[in-house]
């Protein structure tokens, strides 16, 4: 009898196991399926993918990602965003998708990727019980994205070494890094996904000519590089003058300005400009859902950028970015990367006059901080040629 | 009074605690008293007031997907463990070990230290490359104890000392978890930390073994000895029997040497290759299928332990419990973080396994970094006094797998960790005063 109370314990207890691995796994396929949608706009005048650059990556494989060019047919200058090293970062994608449905560009080139790293956007890091989506509410619906973490999927690269051990510096790495894109620049070709999308996006540049690049990242308000411009060497003029002019003119808490350090290597600010012509920047805004110590993990707090716990750890001085009761909601950092994308542009511009971008189409600052949805189109209404999907 | 986040976090732990309780009165397991916790920490969330402001839907397909989420957090310690044990119980069945005790035995028998310091050393090996002290347990926990048992030291003394220097291995360089995960979540390379780390578990792992050795002689005749070990299979040779422990350094060294060549496959796969390799060098038969249900039926407690971590690490944080503790942690004043690390570390490790590293590691690390502190020499402190944790309640890892290995018939309490106490307390001690004086040490280490 009781053999068999035991034997029915482990029935039931195995069908509740089963039950949880159908309805997980039906999740977890969902998020990894699941598409986003980009309506290019107007000025998008080419689609490539990341596979015509590189036999590094796979045609039609997870990271054959979408690259949107915009192409004035002026001679210029020629400039890329990557949005997307960091899928748990979310403004990352959301600004470059918001530029490629809005840009119009009078002179040079403009590249952008609003996935660089589309395998690290199919699962979310576990542990961090992060929400499988994120939503922006727009005039013709709810538009979606999918919330990922830093490091490409498992299902795509495992397992890892005991430590990574960075080409071609040889600097030792935490293991899962070896998944992280922005530990890997400048890749290498017969590497793991990580490495071979590094490299290929680094052949995309040296074969296209690219004179600069802007990387699009979050941090937790802990972490000391906090709302702010890292640049390459090849860089420094022109971050300085786009970080002064930002704070004087534009936003509300400042963007400072920091060098590239030259020992810690693989990420874009180092290594894009190490190993091509071009110059490399990357862009930091303050995220509180980074934060270890917040309180709830959901998607309020994804978007809103509200929690008591930060602004606990300020009061006692623990921060590197200012956190009040009104938080750091998505508008504004969605805000601060577009602001300062033109900014950059403008700048570079300016000091590089034989590498001219001139752009039109990019919201304003404080027309982005009242809405961001109204910059998102609807792919439903969109004439089918200008919808690509990532 | 208005109910807050805090207040919502506050319950949240406490229903774990009380669950906790509950659960071991009614004499569930580890692993069964964890995945109550867990669902009671998720009730709770449920239905507590969130705070001032509505939060998102939780929707109970959400909730699922959480829990299974959670179980793959430790996925690839516990394909470690399975695998490295599934060597060595091959490589045991094999008479390996047998062999290879009767032959330190009979070289070293009568030179003490050197046998000591030889014993010592195979220790840190496994845990120094792997970074894990369960790997180290598993591997050559076995062999190590049945050497000691021919020294005369009492079974006690002999599975604190594997507890210890598993623990001292894991920590060990080149490979250290907790400190490259929390690095990793600061956005630090993991450079600078060899140096410390090496002192830091070298005088750790000497101190226990001379402490836990103590009083023992080797005073037998050495032929005695070995009269009273178990007989190895015929046709073993010395070259057979370091042929697998020979394919194991080769295939994670040359990870190391050359990384832009050597294929990466990964600890189980090169624990794979290592049994593989007993197989085709043991002079006797193994049922394989026999071994691997062995393996798996002794491991179902550590690997069930680690599953139902990696569930409540993820309700922790889900409920913003794991957000309060970490807070507590990092608002307390300095001189009383420096006076309680000591314990909050190894304790928080107990519970939590490895996730200690991102929870409390990353902003200790910024902590510290903003007070100019040195965060490597601090780390590395941290990066050792978390292992010393791991023979801890409620998931005690380490400590359950050297009673297990070693065939521990005493009081986990009052005989295992009892011996435990006095080198655990003397690396802490060390950890904590290196901690302090972070900045002068750092600067006379050059890190």
């Amino acid at each position: 009898m009781k053999k068999m109370n035991i034997n029915t314990v482990k029935v039931i207890a195995l069908c509740v196991i089963a039950f949880c691995m159908a309805v997980a796994g039906f999740l977890f396929a969902e998020h990894r399926n699941f598409k986003e949608t980009v309506v290019v706009s107007e000025g998008c005048t080419e689609v490539k993918k990341l596979s015509d650059y590189s036999t590094a990556i796979k045609p039609g494989s997870i990271n054959d990602c979408n690259v949107y060019i915009y192409d004035s047919g002026v001679e210029g200058g020629t400039f890329l965003i990557i949005g997307g090293s960091h899928p748990e970062e979310p403004t990352g994608p959301m600004v470059a998708q918001l530029i490629a449905e809005n840009l119009k560009v009078k002179q040079g080139r403009v590249f952008i990727i609003t996935h660089a790293n589309t395998s690290a956007s199919t699962i979310t890091r576990i542990g961090e019980a992060y929400p499988r989506f994120f939503n922006v509410e727009t005039k013709w619906g709810t538009k979606s994205w999918r919330m990922g973490q830093r490091h490409a999927a498992e299902l795509d690269s495992w397992p890892d070494p005991e430590v990574y051990i960075h080409y071609p510096s040889g600097q030792n790495l935490a293991n899962v890094d070896i998944r992280n894109l922005n530990r890997n620049w400048p890749g290498k070709e017969d590497g793991l996904i990580s490495e071979r999308t590094a490299f290929a996006i680094m052949e995309m540049i040296r074969n296209e000519g690219i004179d600069y690049t802007l990387d699009y990242h979050e941090a937790e308000l802990e972490y000391s590089v906090e709302n702010t411009l890292v640049a390459h060497d090849k860089g420094f003029d022109v971050a300085s003058m786009v970080s002064m002019t930002l704070t004087a003119e534009t936003f509300d808490v400042p963007i400072g300005m920091e060098f590239s350090p030259a020992a810690l290597r693989g990420l874009s600010h180092r290594d894009i400009g190490d190993h091509s012509d071009a110059a490399s920047f990357l862009v930091e805004v303050a995220e509180p859902m980074l934060d270890r110590i917040r309180g709830i993990t959901d998607e309020k707090l994804l978007m809103e950028g509200k929690d008591i716990f930060v602004i606990k750890a300020g009061e006692h001085g623990l921060l590197y970015a200012p956190m009040d009761e009104n938080g750091w909601p998505i508008e504004k950092r969605v805000a601060r990367h577009v602001a300062t994308t033109a900014k950059l542009i403008e700048m570079y511009t300016m000091m590089h006059p034989d590498q001219a971008v001139v752009v039109e189409g990019l919201p304003a600052y404080e027309d982005l901080l009242v809405d961001i949805g109204c910059y998102y189109h609807n792919p439903y209404a969109a004439d089918p040629s200008r919808v690509y999907y990532d | 009074m208005q109910f807050t986040m805090y207040h919502h976090a506050f319950v949240v732990i406490a229903v774990i605690v009380v669950a906790f309780i509950g659960a071991k009165k009614f004499k569930l397991n580890t692993e069964l008293t964890l995945l109550t916790a867990s669902v009671a920490a998720l009730l709770a969330h449920l239905v507590t007031p969130m705070g001032v402001d509505a939060r998102s839907a939780l929707p109970f397909t959400e909730i699922i997907r959480h829990f299974v989420e959670g179980t793959f957090t430790y996925f690839d310690v516990c394909m470690t463990f399975l695998s490295a044990t599934f060597f060595m119980t091959l490589y045991k069945e094999a008479g390996g070990i047998d062999y290879l005790v009767r032959v330190i035995v009979g070289k070293f028998y009568k030179k003490r230290t050197v046998l000591l310091l030889m014993l010592m050393i195979i220790m840190m090996i496994p845990g120094a490359v792997t970074g894990s002290g369960a790997t180290t347990v598993l591997t050559v926990g076995g062999l190590v104890g049945a050497v000691l048992a021919t020294m005369g030291v009492k079974e006690d003394r002999r599975v604190a000392l594997v507890f210890m220097l598993a623990a001292m291995s894991a920590a060990c360089p080149p490979i250290n978890l907790w400190a490259m995960m929390a690095a990793a979540g600061a956005n630090m390379p993991y450079t600078g930390f060899g140096t410390p780390l090496l002192l830091l578990t070298g005088i750790g792992a000497l101190f226990s073994t001379f402490y836990l050795t103590r009083g023992c002689k080797c005073d037998s005749e050495i032929e005695d000895v070995v009269k009273t070990l178990p007989e190895a299979p015929k046709g073993w040779n010395l070259l057979k029997a370091l042929v697998p422990f020979i394919v194991l350094l080769v295939a994670i060294l040359g990870a190391r040497v050359l990384p832009a060549y050597w294929p990466i496959i990964g600890m189980p796969m090169i624990f794979g290759f290592s049994a593989l390799a007993v197989v085709l060098v043991s002079p006797k038969k193994v049922n394989l299928m026999e071994i691997g249900l062995t393996t798996v039926s002794n491991l179902k407690e550590l690997v069930g332990i680690m599953v139902m971590v990696g569930i409540l690490n993820q309700i922790l944080t889900l409920t913003g419990a794991r957000g309060l503790i970490s807070l507590g942690v990092v608002i307390l004043p300095i001189w009383l973080l420096f006076a309680a690390l000591w314990i909050i570390l190894p304790v928080s490790e107990g519970v939590l396994q490895y996730a200690v590293a991102p929870l409390f590691g990353v902003p200790l690390i910024m902590l510290f970094n903003m007070l100019g502190y040195n965060p490597v020499i601090a780390l590395s402190c941290w990066a050792v006094m978390w292992p010393v944790g791991d023979c801890l309640p409620p998931t005690a890892v380490v400590g359950k797998a050297s009673v297990m290995q070693m065939n521990y018939k005493g009081d986990y309490y009052k005989g295992f960790l009892k011996n435990v106490l006095v080198p655990a307390l003397v690396v802490l001690a060390l950890c904590t005063i290196v901690m302090i004086f972070n900045k002068p040490i750092g600067s006379f280490l050059g890190v």
